[in-house]
């Protein structure tokens, strides 16, 4: 494969941090020292600023899912079956979800998940990534108590993603990244393999023209890469801060590669030339036609101002790697 | 000699507004336990005056609600992370990182070595010991969670080359050692001089990486080993079967405080897990946590003494169970804080009833 006719994007893979004026300003909404109008006011002056650094630096766009209070909220508000349960901690992490309650069969509720996106993205989908959480994640971490095993619960939300990819695809957008950080952290075996296999085989044959990502981070991913290579989807994101370059091997040649090189654990900027190393002895073992740079585990786990400098990082990176001859 | 089921508190409350202090006092009458304040002074009190309200506040608000162990509820502290970290040097911030929903804290860097500025908590725990009518326990952060909760790029950037899971485990082991031996051993024996006897070393953040329960316990023997106190370990929102049993080898640990309440609900048994206890043969005693602090929804006495009694069931000793909130109460308003403290006092009062009742 000619390095120079990689397809090398770059961009978020997952809410971004709330900037130090945000988080003023939620807080005193909470404490009642602002009105919601304030508090809106800072969010779109957030999401502005994002939304000018992605453009300026990546090649999609996600203004910050600043409003997600997590990753599942959006669903456990609004979609039938759910509702919102007990505080739980997200992998392992100093932060903290409120886990879905599943009572019933899940239903989608059209129009709620566009209703949460973030404002921005709605005039500009065509280069927006949507973030959604990864139905084998969502089936994991829910309480559930709707009487269908996981398996099945599994396959029902592939179903209900499929619809809800097709109602976005209808408004613009192309692009959908499910994380999936599960698929390596407690990967899935037997009944529960077929499922996750058969909820992306929903998604993708409902949405054939559709981008999607499946990102994975939290743990190695060598041993389960080979797995994740057979997933119908577009593209497949491991996190090179847990997984070492150098037990990847070569996986199909449609398939794209997702790397994880911005780790949000600290906020040293990557070293530029060990990142772009590791980028590329990756690729060395496991070639890709489409790369796809970003932050490997959730880079809400940082302030906002050093998850800036990564970000900033993260496109010299990319820079670097073009230069180089590694990619366009 | 405490009752059957005696009541502690866990952690922090919500700080009170100077108004909210004045409404109090008309109910709790604090204001007697320390000397007179003159009026000019209690309308535009100085920060120190202000903090002894606070704490006298506090310790009388936990006291009327029938605590039989109570502290100050933290009022001297911006929280249990931040206040620990900035008598430190070596560490730096830069800026929020969220908890959860709106709900953040200032996550410092490890920039440089860690050591102690001088030990703390002294003051606080002196006043508490002064002040309070009930017995005493000071809650101090545990060297693995302040070592979890910040940036150790001072240990990261001693490692070299691409900073993966090896060389970052090896970094948070020399983080956490350096905290435990050079930061709070050398305060808890200073705390221990001034005549501190029950001391619960918080560590929420050892459920993140229930691998590292190793190095939670590690952490602790370094900070307690020798030390003539009565330790207890606090941890919550986490999967306790996930982290035995190597926290079984916390040597000076004599009591697990965590939280059940908040996962006991719609027919799952939060208190379950005690089971592993017996089969491990641990005999240290427990703090029960049995109000759930992230909710206002009231637990009833009824339901505080049927998860004490369960628990007792499992633990096949009703006498090592201390009774508590799962955490502290800070993010409930003061009056749902005292309610649920007066119900869980009346719930292990109904618990000590049915106990004594069954033994006659």
């Amino acid at each position: 494969m000619n390095p120079s006719g990689i397809e090398l994007h770059a961009g978020l893979t997952s809410p971004f941090p709330r900037s130090e004026r945000l988080v003023a300003a939620t807080r005193d909404l909470d404490r009642g020292r602002t009105t919601a109008d304030q508090t809106e006011r800072a969010y779109v002056e957030a999401e502005g600023e994002l939304l000018a650094l992605e453009e300026r630096l990546f090649t999609d766009v996600t203004a910050g899912y600043l409003r997600w209070n997590d990753l599942f909220r959006p669903i456990a508000e609004s979609w039938g079956g759910f509702t919102v349960g007990p505080l739980t901690r997200w992998l392992e992490t100093n932060t903290f979800f409120r886990q879905p309650v599943l009572s019933s069969a899940p239903q989608r509720t059209p129009g709620a998940i566009a209703a949460r996106l973030p404002p921005p993205l709605k005039g500009r989908a065509a280069g927006a990534r949507v973030l959604l959480p990864g139905p084998y994640t969502l089936t994991k971490i829910l309480d559930n108590r709707s009487g269908a095993s996981d398996a099945e619960v599994l396959r029902n939300l592939g179903r209900l993603f499929a619809e809800e990819v097709q109602e976005l695809r209808g408004l613009g957008f192309g692009l959908f990244q499910f994380s999936d950080p599960m698929l390596v952290t407690s990967p899935p075996e037997g009944p529960e393999g077929f499922g996750v296999e058969e909820a992306y085989r929903s998604i993708r044959e409902a949405n054939p023209s559709a981008t999607t990502i499946v990102w994975t981070f939290g743990a190695e991913a060598a041993a389960t890469l080979p797995w994740l290579n057979q997933l119908p989807v577009s593209v497949v994101g491991i996190d090179l801060t847990d997984t070492a370059p150098e037990t990847l091997r070569p996986g199909p040649p449609g398939l794209g590669l997702g790397l994880g090189v911005i780790d949000p654990r600290t906020t040293l900027p990557e070293t530029l030339r060990d990142t772009v190393e590791v980028v590329r002895e990756a690729l060395r073992r496991r070639p890709s036609a489409s790369v796809w740079l970003g932050p490997g585990a959730p880079l809400d786990l940082l302030p906002a101002r050093p998850a800036e400098q990564k970000l900033l990082r993260l496109a010299d990176v990319r820079q670097t790697l073009i230069r180089e001859g590694f990619g366009r | 000699m405490n009752p059957l089921f005696p009541s502690q508190e866990i952690g922090s409350l919500q700080k009170p507004s100077l108004e909210a202090l004045h409404a109090w006092e008309e109910r709790l009458h604090f204001m007697s336990r320390i000397p007179p304040i003159p009026e000019e002074v209690l309308r535009h009190p100085d920060v120190a005056t202000f903090q002894n309200l606070r704490a006298a506040f506090a310790i009388t608000f936990l006291e009327s609600a029938g605590l039989d162990r109570v502290y100050d509820g933290e009022a001297r502290r911006v929280e249990m992370y931040e206040y620990a970290a900035r008598q430190m040097t070596g560490l730096q911030f830069q800026g929020h990182v969220r908890s959860w929903d709106s709900k953040y804290y200032r996550k410092g860097t490890a920039l440089d070595r860690i050591d102690l500025v001088a030990p703390y908590h002294l003051e606080e725990f002196d006043f508490v010991q002064t002040h309070a009518h009930a017995a005493v326990k000071l809650p101090v952060t545990g060297p693995y969670t302040l070592a979890d909760w910040s940036y150790n790029e001072y240990y990261l950037a001693r490692q070299s080359g691409w900073k993966g899971r090896p060389q970052r485990r090896a970094a948070q082991r020399e983080f956490v050692l350096d905290l435990a031996r050079r930061v709070l051993r050398p305060t808890l024996e200073a705390l221990i001089e001034h005549g501190c006897r029950v001391i619960q070393i918080d560590e929420p953040a050892a459920g993140t990486h229930p691998d590292e329960a190793p190095l939670v316990v590690e952490g602790f023997n370094e900070a307690t080993r020798g030390l003539d106190a009565e330790f207890s370990m606090h941890i919550c929102y986490s999967r306790y079967q996930d982290l035995l049993p190597a926290l079984l080898e916390a040597k000076a640990c004599r009591q697990w405080a965590w939280e059940f309440a908040n996962r006991d609900a719609d027919g799952h048994d939060g208190y379950e897990v005690l089971k592993l206890l017996r089969e491990y043969s641990d005999t240290r005693s427990i703090g029960l946590g049995v109000v759930d602090v992230h909710r206002d929804a009231l637990e009833s006495p009824e339901l505080v003494a049927e998860r004490v009694l369960r628990a007792a069931k499992y633990l096949g000793d009703p006498s090592r169970i201390w009774v508590n909130p799962d955490c502290g109460l800070r993010t409930r308003s003061l009056a749902v804080a005292y309610a649920k403290l007066q119900a869980m006092v009346a719930g292990a009062a109904l618990a000590r009833g049915e106990i004594e009742n069954s033994r006659k």
